[in-house]
């Protein structure tokens, strides 16, 4: 009975949270009538992005009670309704936390429209930026997140946590001090948190969890030594391929944390250096697994963020990791050439061979079975349901709970399986980004970016993409694609003939691929030095160093080029 | 007949280590047991991905796996091997399995250079208190 409520009611859960979701995403219809006509206008900042939560008020004198006031939406827009007697004089007075006060006096006519029942348009006013405390705290704090994470002092989700308390400590204590030390508060701050993000991760996790006993991972590594028949330099790029597939399917962390035991298997048994697979299955996995939507963490940030597809991703971003998966299966061969063309090397002793056969079993085949029907249902509906606006995030939500209610796993071990420390590592990410964004960091590095670019398009292609993947290897990536979106967002408005998004797409090559630049590029690279290690083969960061960064410059450029293709010559 | 109990993961430096223990081993006409210890300390700083029991079922996998051949290595030298995984801190399984097969030795390999998880005065250490602890003798090869 017990089991059966925590069934459903985990059911229900995730069944409302799909429905919050495919709700909210399409929007209120409702549009109430004006009862009297309305002095309207878009409050926006220098870089013409819409100035959400300002404060206007409609007055007739300077020190006197305001006649009407509104918020302004996330559009920037506002609508103050006029009252009915109206004085000779009226001016609308905007402010906002980290904006310079303005005031904005309607003319004579504008007042007696407003008198003959005509609403009044203001137009566009723009804000300039402040730079407070405030400011500067919320980029302290920025920083040392990234700096603990770099370095390994805290837990990603405790120094993102410690980010996020600092933020509402400094704004809630110290503004009473100081009006200027205020960044922002609880509500403006989960506005800020991407819930499509969360619940994409959440839905994957749990489909993850059923998929990660099965054992699948370690039967398509044997089958990739079966199909190579022990020549070591067909059985590289099989593994890197199937790695790459795996990644861009699930996600890199998993699919290197059950690839990487087997594949160290594999490679004792064939008697030879297990990083001369390692490397290149770990490089495949941050290089394919940008070609979808789920496949790392910044994809599913950037596509969230710019309303980039499953399929867009897919068609945009795939022949170009094809490109770069050719050029990294050469180089991974020449690199590790003496490996694979010793002579001798290959051959596998009976016993292990029997060992490494036992090993590969599928050991839940129902489970697998539907895991693969509800996961075939699951792509299907990330391909084709933009075309009734279901959001990724609702069919992760779907398909984990299609999934739950067939197998009915123990209820209690799935909970378990979902990552709680990732998740709130991305909600006070998005709330930590959020502060940075308030005070006007991201518009002040987003203005120097478009200084340096202009209105060039294809510099801007090159500086986001190179900024990005070097960037990508001392920094966590992660928080660097969330503080670089709005960045990119504000690119993508001004830059000529970036509409289509590319830049987004930069954005993604350079993070991702960034990533094989040093061991703490990618959460992947971690946990396969992690497992190496626990079998006597270390992965030093100036090895991973010396064969990652050439592989970063070779992959990243070839990507570059297809972009490059994609958006400007094909595009026309 | 003697027992020693070698702790070893797999890697050039261990083998080297196997190598010495199998030696010490025909020497004094004894048996060893392989031991290899499952941690799963490094999920900590990282994005976790997979449930760490599933992670370490499958370091469970991979070290059966590195003592069958530390296992076989040793019988190619006519010594007779047997090998036991167990998760948990190396100093508490070292304790436990050392005990339960009142072995009468616990050897582990000289740190290899640089790259090596441990230093050897970190050895030395836990060699000290192994001994201390369980009056087992230890040996650094």
């Amino acid at each position: 009975m017990r089991r059966w409520i925590r069934t459903w009611g985990l059911f229900a859960f995730l069944l409302s949270a799909s429905l919050i979701l495919a709700f909210a995403s399409r929007g209120s219809r409702a549009q109430e009538q004006p009862p009297s006509p309305l002095v309207t206008g878009t409050i926006q900042d220098s870089q013409d992005q819409p100035v959400e939560g300002a404060t206007v008020q409609l007055g007739a004198e300077a020190e006197g009670e305001a006649l009407a006031e509104a918020v302004t939406q996330s559009n920037g827009r506002y609508a103050l309704p006029a009252p009915q007697d109206l004085p000779d004089n009226l001016f609308v007075q905007i402010s906002r936390a980290h904006f310079e006060e303005d005031v904005v006096a309607l003319s004579a006519a504008d007042i007696q429209n407003l008198r003959n029942g005509e609403s009044v348009v203001v137009g566009i006013t723009t804000l300039p930026r402040r730079i407070t405390p405030a400011f500067w705290i919320a980029a302290l704090i920025f920083v040392a997140m990234l700096v603990l994470i770099a370095t390994g002092t805290l837990h990603n989700t405790l120094a993102a946590l410690l980010g996020a308390s600092l933020v509402f400590f400094v704004s809630y204590l110290g503004e009473p001090l100081m009006e200027d030390l205020f960044i922002f508060g609880f509500d403006r701050a989960l506005q800020y948190v991407d819930w499509n993000v969360i619940f994409l991760i959440m839905g994957m996790m749990i489909v993850i969890a059923v998929v990660e006993r099965t054992g699948i991972f370690q039967w398509l590594a044997y089958m990739a030594y079966r199909l190579s028949g022990g020549r070591l330099w067909l059985l590289l790029p099989i593994l890197m391929i199937v790695t790459g597939v795996a990644s861009a399917l699930l996600d890199n962390v998993t699919t290197m944390l059950l690839m990487t035991p087997i594949t160290i298997q594999i490679s004792l048994a064939l008697g030879i250096n297990p990083l001369a697979l390692l490397m290149p299955e770990v490089m495949a996995s941050n290089v394919v697994g940008i070609s979808t939507l789920i496949g790392t963490p910044t994809n599913i940030l950037i596509g969230s963020f710019a309303d980039i597809s499953f399929n867009d991703f897919l068609v945009n971003l795939t022949p170009g990791v094809v490109l770069a998966m050719i050029g990294l299966v050469l180089y991974s061969e020449f690199v590790y050439r003496k490996e694979i063309l010793a002579p001798g090397k290959g051959e596998i002793s009976p016993l292990l061979l029997e060992k490494l056969e036992e090993r590969a079993q599928i050991t839940q085949p129902g489970h697998l079975r539907k895991a693969a029907v509800v996961g075939t249902g699951m792509i299907l509906l990330f391909v084709f349901g933009e075309r009734i606006h279901l959001l990724p995030a609702v069919t992760a939500i779907m398909g984990a709970t299609a999934l739950l209610v067939w197998i009915r796993p123990d209820i209690e071990e799935m909970i378990e399986a979902v990552d709680w420390t990732t998740l709130v590592f991305f909600i006070t990410l998005f709330i930590v980004v959020g502060g940075i964004q308030e005070v006007g960091l991201i518009s002040l590095v987003a203005t120097g970016i478009g200084d340096l670019v202009g209105e060039n398009l294809i510099l801007a292609m090159f500086v986001v993409t190179w900024f990005s993947a070097v960037l990508s290897t001392v920094i966590a990536n992660i928080p660097f694609t969330a503080a670089m979106l709005p960045v990119v967002g504000y690119l993508t408005a001004t830059i000529p003939g970036a509409g289509n998004k590319v830049l987004f797409y930069c954005l993604s090559v350079g993070s991702a691929m960034g990533g094989n630049g040093s061991l703490i590029g990618a959460s992947a690279n971690m946990v396969t030095a992690g497992i190496a290690e626990r079998a006597g083969q270390p992965i030093t960061y100036l090895y991973f160093i010396k064969k990652g960064f050439p592989a970063l410059i070779l992959t990243v450029a070839l990507a570059m080029v297809w972009l490059l293709i994609r958006f400007l010559v094909l595009a026309g | 007949m003697k027992k020693i109990l070698c702790a070893t993961r797999g890697g050039e430096a261990s083998i080297r280590t196997q190598d010495a223990v199998i030696a010490m081993a025909k020497k004094e006409g004894a048996t060893i047991v392989f031991l290899y210890v499952v941690d799963v300390e490094f999920l900590r700083l990282t994005a976790r991905g997979v449930r760490p029991d599933v992670v370490a079922t499958e370091l469970e996998r991979m070290g059966e796996f590195l003592l069958a051949m530390a296992v076989e290595r040793a019988a190619a030298q006519g010594v007779e091997a047997d090998m036991i995984v167990r998760r948990g801190p190396l100093t508490q399984a070292l304790e436990e399995v050392g005990q339960q097969l009142g072995a009468d030795a616990v050897a582990f390999g000289r740190p290899a250079g640089v790259d090596s998880s441990f230093s050897l005065s970190d050895l030395e250490k836990l060699a000290a208190r192994i001994e201390e602890d369980t009056g087992i003798e230890t040996y650094i090869l």
